[in-house]
């Protein structure tokens, strides 16, 4: 069976000058399938982040192979859009024309259709109204939605996000989080999603990989599509089993923490 | 009124526009006012400090009976015609520097090796090779900015996020179109800064050239007072560039204001 994203034994070390180098992600292998929300879970600095930047085409793979949708990826283009948590907007372009800035290399469409876009876009992330704004005048999770736009109207496969609610608070956060799952829902997209954050995996997930501390293995594979339903609400949150999952998950990440803490403290 | 006051002694406390402007003022009104009374006390001869009102009368006339506008004149084209070579060079070399490591190794090293030498060191080469006309003020002054600023660009465009980059790289922009559309608007603030700097700096380097070999400009005239003790007419010199940098830099920082309206 053909996947949608097959990643088949994949394993990342950055080289050091001479020396043996560092190992950050170890064996890795897994399938996702269109229209998935995949989270990945796991202490920071344990190389999610590079598994899911090598997914974009902005790392390589020193061993193995990455297949989306039947190609190999071997770099970087538009198919895969990225939101960062930092420096996601582009701060001397207004907000519309940051949104805008998706299609802008873009050929096979003429302005009239990129403008319309862009507003489709932004009025999803519900930011119509400040679309003259520049984005320095905005709030921090404002301008992660203008991002969020942005990477939505460039109209990727695939949409990667990398701790996007990273920096936010937790009251915006959660409203993202909400807003997020439901815009992957309404336009069915393919999405990898980074965090430590447990309760943001639960909630935001179809699928959550737990990896393990430095070099990134999958300690565990879990289905949160049998157990919380496709639309979700913030009373879900407060429900049996969005409890237990996220305590089972906090018991499985705390020792994996810790580890890594040890490890980098070592490498330092 | 009080809370005002305090501010302005409060350890990176807030800055106000109008009061920044005010003490401004009041900065030079103090130095002016001592150079007045040290002067007008004689604490020394006239010779050596004269008043700040003989400086202005003689500055004056310099404009009427000496023609002093043409100096200031040629001053400024030799200032600007090094800086815009310097600047029209320098851009596209930091950037590429920054860009392709081919072009920051074969440049880095070389460009560092010129950068430490002091431009005074490098007049009789200029003026071996160019004789004592503008070419050899104009290459002077290059020689003593575009070393500095291509490296300045350089860091400028470094300092550009990843993240911009790679938002460029997976909407599916080219380097030329990331270069266009993203590393140069993020750069360009800072840029701007810097080329502010560097303009300074030409006029230094263009009184240590118009000291060494000229019959015009303003470091020309400073020179030739010098020589028959015009203390006055010395000062009158300096106070002219003086006036000029300011009114050039204030003049900078306020379109830098306009542009970037967005840094605001």
């Amino acid at each position: 069976m053909v996947h949608f994203l097959e990643l088949d034994r994949v394993s990342k070390t950055f080289g050091i000058n001479g020396g043996a180098g560092i190992h950050v992600i170890d064996d890795v292998s897994m399938q996702v399938e269109e229209g998935e929300v995949v989270v990945y879970l796991g202490p920071s600095g344990c190389g999610k982040s590079t598994l899911m930047r090598m997914v974009g085409g902005l790392e390589t793979v020193t061993s193995g192979r990455i297949i989306l949708e039947g190609q190999e990826v071997k770099g970087p283009d538009r198919q895969k859009g990225m939101v960062f948590q930092s420096y996601s907007s582009f701060p001397w372009l207004k907000v519309i024309d940051n949104v805008r800035f998706g299609l802008k290399f873009r050929t096979d469409l003429d302005g009239r259709e990129k403008d319309r876009i862009a507003r489709h876009y932004l009025q999803m992330v519900g930011l119509a109204e400040f679309e003259e704004y520049w984005v320095n005048r905005i709030s921090g999770g404002m301008r992660q939605r203008v991002a969020i736009a942005r990477t939505f109207a460039a109209g990727p496969d695939i949409l990667l996000m990398d701790e996007p609610f990273g920096a936010l608070d937790a009251q915006n956060r959660e409203f993202l989080q909400l807003q997020l799952r439901d815009l992957c829902l309404k336009e069915r997209k393919t999405v990898i999603f980074v965090t430590h954050d447990v309760e943001e995996a639960v909630f935001l997930a179809d699928r959550i990989f737990v990896f393990s501390a430095r070099p990134a293995k999958i300690l565990e594979e879990i289905s949160i599509r049998d157990l919380l339903p496709p639309a979700r609400d913030l009373k879900l949150r407060e429900s049996e089993t969005f409890f237990k999952l996220r305590n089972r998950i906090l018991g499985l990440t705390r020792t994996q923490a810790l580890r890594s803490e040890q490890i980098e403290v070592q490498g330092a | 009124m009080a809370e005002g006051w305090k501010s302005l002694v409060s350890f990176r406390g807030p800055e106000r526009r109008g009061t920044t402007v005010a003490l401004g003022v009041l900065s030079f009104l103090i130095v002016l006012a001592l150079w007045w009374g040290a002067a007008a006390l004689k604490l020394l001869p006239p010779q050596y400090l004269p008043s700040p009102a003989a400086v202005v009368v003689r500055l004056y006339q310099l404009f009427v009976q000496y023609g002093f506008i043409g100096d200031i004149g040629i001053s400024i084209f030799r200032v600007w015609t090094a800086f815009l070579i310097s600047a029209l060079m320098a851009i596209p070399l930091g950037i590429m520097m920054s860009s392709y490591p081919i072009v920051n190794g074969m440049s880095q090293s070389l460009v560092d090796f010129i950068r430490y030498l002091p431009v005074p060191a490098l007049v009789p080469l200029t003026i071996i090779w160019l004789g004592i006309g503008e070419s050899s003020k104009i290459a002077l002054l290059w020689l003593g900015t575009f070393f500095q600023l291509v490296l300045l660009v350089a860091d400028d465009a470094r300092r550009v996020p990843r993240e911009y980059i790679e938002i460029g790289l997976t909407t599916g922009a080219k380097p030329r179109q990331i270069l266009g559309s993203i590393i140069l608007p993020a750069m360009l603030p800072s840029m701007i800064d810097n080329l502010r700097i560097t303009l300074g700096w030409c006029w230094t380097y263009l009184i240590i050239a118009e000291i060494v070999a000229a019959d015009s400009g303003i470091g020309y005239v400073i020179m030739s007072a010098r020589r028959y003790v015009k203390t006055d007419e010395v000062m009158a010199g300096i106070l002219a560039i003086g006036i000029i940098g300011l009114a050039t830099d204030q003049a900078i920082r306020w379109l830098h204001r306009r542009w970037f309206v967005y840094l605001a």
